[in-house]
């Protein structure tokens, strides 16, 4: 599952979250639900250092940049997808219980 | 086009670098303390003589330029505080340019340190921005070597860029690094080195990214007639812009805001990239110089590549760039990072014989880009 904020005033989707429409202005943001969110991989990296100790364990890292068919770019986790490769976005809770994105 | 009123009254004055060091116990507002006194040693001035300052930090909080008022006895009838990072310094002398031109202060003092510490980079980077803390560092917490790395990546891919291109850059701005008393990082750096470097964040190895460490710079604005009064040797600004989140519908950052106002920068500065002698990019990792090569008009859009290929970027070469080593070998002392170009073209010109220099900024990562941008041309005053 996943969750995306949408402009219930000019219908823009809104990521990373936020409390104003980054198009209209209009503070009537709603949350919209869905199984995944289809994108497609933009740029990938993998992290070999991380500045918070929590992550030095798991490191390798692989972070990708996914453009949402719905409109915005987010940085998820990222499988075994190239870049140019469609995905799936789906959400989950990390060990801090922060909720996480992970493109498959 | 709208006329824009230029700076040819304004002089730039006295460059100051409180040497950078990689760790330090002193806080911030010592560095800046110590860049404001070499203002003054180098200036002949005293404290009192200071109506204006203009001031950027990362690692001063609580405080801002507010309590360095009161810290330094200063009473100053100008003052800004210049959140802009890696673009804060150009952006401080247009400020501080149109203050004086104004007549709200005579004499500006503009500094901008931090001090590096254990913790200070982590903490830096948690709470950096509300889109950075929450869709961002939760994802491995690379910092900006994670997001600069998505932005080098996406060229790469869509330039042909290799590393051998992003390694040249770094190789000649260390050879040029080796004649800088003032570059933390000075030990010979061949292109095989670099290539074989560990891998921090793919496609950057160690030899792209800065290395965080603790220092100031600073200089002084003020009237073409008061620096001939006081005997100062000077830089004057030919042009100068800046321009914040643009682009804004580009999926990843392929070009930076200078594309939006490089026409109106040479306007004004009236001269074209060609008569340029130095150039002071903003380098935290190569390929935002390569953004700026672009943007600033040195080369076509996309054709950065050629560029670079075709250029050798030492200070005795065919395109001096980052003449004292830039970030890349001195260090980045925080918010000092976006003084760095500039301190380093006003020497140039003010008493290393370089005629025109061009000087870029850029800061910011809020989220997946960097969302200021600046530039100035100067001129031997």
């Amino acid at each position: 599952m996943i969750r995306l904020q949408r402009c219930r005033s000019c219908g823009a989707a809104q990521y990373p979250p936020r409390e104003i429409c980054g198009v209209c202005l209009s503070d009537a943001l709603a949350w919209e639900t869905a199984e995944f969110l289809p994108g497609r991989v933009l740029a990938l990296t993998i992290l070999h250092h991380s500045n918070e100790p929590r992550f030095r364990a798991r490191l390798p890292l692989r972070i990708g940049l996914v453009r949402l068919d719905a409109g915005p770019v987010a940085v998820c986790f990222l499988d075994e997808r190239e870049p140019g490769d469609a995905v799936s976005v789906r959400a989950r809770d990390d060990d801090t219980g922060k909720s996480v994105l992970e493109a498959s | 086009m709208l006329l824009i009123r230029g700076y040819d009254d304004i002089a730039l004055c006295v460059p100051v670098t409180e040497p950078y060091v990689r760790r330090s116990e002193h806080g911030a507002h010592w560095f800046l303390g110590r860049a404001l006194r070499r203002l003054l040693d180098g200036s002949g001035l005293v404290k009192g003589a200071i109506d204006g300052l203009c001031v950027s930090s990362f690692t001063l909080a609580p405080d801002t330029a507010v309590g360095l008022t009161q810290h330094f006895g200063l009473s100053p009838r100008f003052l800004e505080w210049l959140p802009m990072g890696g673009a804060c310094g150009v952006i401080a002398l247009r400020r501080a340019a149109r203050a004086v031109q104004a007549g709200d202060a005579d004499i500006v003092a503009c500094i901008a340190g931090d001090t590096a510490n254990e913790t200070s980079f982590r903490d830096l980077l948690a709470s950096f921005s509300t889109f950075a803390r929450d869709a961002v560092y939760p994802y491995g917490a690379g910092g900006p070597n994670g997001s600069f790395a998505l932005i080098t990546d996406a060229y790469m891919r869509a330039t042909g860029a290799t590393r051998e291109d992003f390694g040249k850059l770094c190789v000649a701005q260390r050879a040029n690094a080796r004649r800088n008393p003032l570059a933390l990082l000075r030990d010979e750096l061949t292109l095989e080195q670099y290539l074989a470097a560990r891998a921090i964040a793919t496609p950057l190895h160690l030899f792209d990214c800065v290395m965080p460490c603790a220092g100031a710079d600073g200089f002084l604005v003020m009237s073409v007639a008061r620096a001939r009064a006081l005997g100062l040797k000077f830089a004057r600004v030919l042009g100068a812009i800046e321009r914040h989140n643009a682009f804004p519908d580009d999926p990843v950052q392929l070009r930076g805001g200078w594309a939006m106002d490089r026409d109106a920068l040479w306007a004004q500065a009236g001269i074209g990239p060609e008569d340029v002698d130095v150039v002071e990019t903003y380098d935290d990792y190569p390929v935002i110089s390569m953004l700026q090569f672009e943007g600033l008009g040195f080369c076509a859009e996309g054709a950065a590549l050629d560029f670079v290929r075709r250029h050798s970027f030492t200070t005795d070469g065919s395109f001096p760039h980052n003449t004292g080593g830039g970030q890349l070998s001195m260090g980045q002392a925080g918010a000092a990072g976006g003084y760095l170009g500039l301190v380093e073209a006003m020497r140039r010109v003010i008493g290393a014989g370089a005629r025109h220099a061009l000087v870029s900024g850029f800061g910011m990562i809020n989220y997946d880009r960097g969302l200021c941008a600046s530039a100035c041309v100067l001129e031997a005053g």
